[in-house]
This record gives structure tokens, sequence and C-alpha cells, in this order.
């Protein structure tokens, strides 16, 4: 099949999907997700090859079966969160509750006005979860490509109460480190995704059993400006509640470029340690389809 | 300008922890990014906090940041207009 005719049927796809959640809601589009998964999940051979390298590592004892119905069920998952987010671009008030478990702590975080870098991870619903920081009393930013911020019709750039969230791009000079800087002087909020190593600055950490490439440029961002940094990931926990949940809070101290590497790479390992223990909650949340453990490539998947 | 150049080094040897021969060796017009001094992004974010620190000048956006911080001269440039504007 040509890449046209592909992209043509992706598209013809994305808008039946459409028509279906106008018509029958978010459960029509959870329900059509099902054979459409299903046929994915049993003639697409890359989706095999992507989900594989996790898989095997989230569940070491598992048979073909099994392995079929784990990649089943991930990507099942993976396609409830693109009816939820498709959902909040159609409504972005909608009926979709959200606990935020630490909350008080990141209020008080961001009180201190030092600036607060948040580090967060392709799991759960991470970009509805993005929706719902209103309740931060400072302004809050992304630092992304600028593809990713766009990927879709809805640009996240209203979080409700008024509030809109600020695009870093990270393809500017210095990656966007700059202006990140700068909002966190200010004493606002930064988000940063911290598990797909791009471009810049690493740490090679133990993530289930196996070395992986973090980028670690978020802890160098908070102990310039001697900000903390709150590790934050989503979880979808039904059809119309998920949680957000503050795993940890530290911060990196200060170090002169000759020693700062350690302290980058114990940050980046507390990072690590917070995955682990959300994948194992919620092993079917995970989002990062390709081979996480390569430490040749680079991480472009999105 | 030659003291702002003084403490810009000075700031660059103690805070940044350059090489003072690295330093020496580098011409005023010489790039502090990539080639020249080999600093990288990570860098551009402490000496923007360091500016900031010792200069009270906040530079917030990166084509700013580029143009301050492409030599040692362009940014005592940049920070002496803008102690001058203030």
């Amino acid at each position: 099949m040509s890449a046209s005719v592909k992209q043509s049927l992706e598209k013809l796809g994305t808008a039946i999907f459409y028509l279906i959640m106008r018509i029958l809601g978010q459960q029509g589009g959870y329900l059509l997700l099902y054979p459409v998964v299903f046929c994915y999940v049993l003639f697409d051979r890359r989706l095999k090859s992507t989900t594989c390298p996790y898989l095997i590592k989230r569940f070491p004892d598992a048979g073909s079966w099994q392995l079929f119905k784990h990649r089943f069920r991930l990507i099942l998952s993976f396609g409830r969160v693109l009816v939820d987010r498709g959902w909040l671009e159609h409504d972005l008030h909608a009926d979709i509750h959200c606990d935020t478990i630490g909350r008080q702590k990141l209020i008080e975080l961001v009180n201190e006005g030092k600036g607060l870098v948040l580090v967060t991870a392709h799991v759960g619903n991470w970009y509805s979860a993005l929706t719902r920081l209103n309740f931060l009393p400072a302004k809050v930013h992304a630092l992304m490509q600028y593809d990713e911020a766009t990927d879709g019709q809805h640009p996240f750039e209203e979080i409700g109460g008024g509030k809109t969230i600020g695009i870093i791009n990270t393809d500017l000079d210095f990656g966007g480190m700059i202006e990140a800087t700068a909002a966190l002087q200010r004493g606002e909020v930064v988000i940063i995704m911290a598990d797909r190593y791009i471009k810049g600055t690493s740490s090679i950490v133990d993530f289930m059993g196996e070395d992986v490439r973090l980028p670690n440029s978020a802890y160098t961002l908070a102990a310039c400006v001697g900000a903390p940094v709150g590790v934050f990931l989503a979880a979808k926990l039904s059809a119309k509640h998920f949680q957000v949940k503050v795993w940890d809070t530290f911060y990196p101290q200060s170090q002169h470029r000759e020693t700062r590497q350690q302290m980058l790479d114990e940050s980046s390992l507390k990072f690590a340690g917070c995955l682990e223990k959300y994948l194992s909650k919620y092993p079917y949340q995970w989002y990062n389809f390709f081979d996480f453990w390569d430490l040749t490539k680079k991480n472009t998947q999105s | 300008m030659n003291d702002i150049k003084q403490k810009l080094k000075t700031i660059l040897i103690n805070d940044l922890k350059i090489q003072e021969a690295a330093l020496e060796e580098l011409d005023d017009n010489d790039p502090l990014f990539g080639e020249g001094l080999g600093l990288d992004s990570l860098d551009a974010v402490e000496l923007a906090v360091l500016i900031h620190k010792h200069f009270d000048i906040q530079i917030v956006d990166a084509e700013k940041g580029k143009k301050a911080f492409s030599s040692i001269n362009s940014l005592v440039n940049f920070i002496s207009n803008l102690k001058k504007d203030s």
C-alpha cells in the first residue's frame, strides 16, 4: 500500500472516529476502538516490533499468546487516551474528572517563588492532564518540540479558568532553555517531558533492569535557578476519571560544569525510579512505542 | 566597558569553571558556544543565571541570548547597553 493511500485511509479513519464521537459521545469512540485495535495488533508487524521491547521487560514470563493479549491491552489503552484527547478537543470542559494527588504540595512549591520544573513522561493521559493545571498559582509553560505541541487539533493553549499554557519550542537556539530559565526566574512553572531523549545532554541510567538514555536538561535548569523539581505522572483510571500524581519532589543542587554530571545522573535515576513504580501499577499506560533501551538511537517517535 | 569585561571573565572562570588558560587563548570576538569555548545549552542556562545574579540583567529569549552569547565582546556590549538604558 502506498504512503499516500495509507495517509488518506488514516485521515478517513480519524474522521470516522470524530463523527462517531459527535453522535455517540466518548463511549462510541471507545466501542469503535475494539475492532480497530484488534486489526492493528493482528496485522501490523511494525506495532509488534515497537511494543515488544517494553512488553518483554514488563512481562518477562509471558508467552507469545500472553504477549499478544498484553499488546492488545496496551494499544487499546493508548486508543482510549487518543479518544479522550479528541473528546477534549471537542469539548474542553468535558465531564472528565481529574484527581490531583500532591496538589497542595505543588501549590506550596510554586509559592516559594523560585519557579517549578515539572517533569513528566508519555504515560497515561499526559496530554489531557496538561489541560487540568489551572490550579497552579503561576503561568505554566511546556518545553517541547513545536510539532509535538501542535499535533492534533488542540494545542492545549487553554487550561481552564481563563489560563493558557505557553509553549517553549525546543527547536529554538539553546533548545528553548533561555526562555525556560527566564520563566523560572519569574517564579513560573515549566513542564518538561523527561523520558524521550532527542538532543542535548543526557544521562544513562538503569530502567527496568537495563540502561536507557534520558534527557537531563530539566535538572540543570532547576539547579541553576534553585527551583524544585516535581515528578508528575498522569494515569487514566476509568472512562471519565484520571489521576495526576506527584511521585517525587527534590531540589537538584547547583554544581559547576566539571561535576554536574553526577547530579544530573542522580536526578535522572530518581525520575526513572518513579516511572518504574508507576509502570508496576499501570502497566498498560506506557506510550513510548520504540526500543526505549536502544542507546544508539534518538527517540524521535511521537 | 573594560570593567564589565574583566568582571565577566572572572565570572566565567570562578562560577562557570572555564579554565583560565582556555579563556586567555580565546579572542574576545571568538564564539563562546560550539567550536569557540565549547559551551553547550546547559552552560547557556548557567550563564544567563549568572548574568542575572551579577548584573541584574535578565535574558528573556533565545534570539537576544544568541546575539549576546556570540562572543565576549558582544556580551560586554549587551550588558553595557542595558546598563546605560537603565
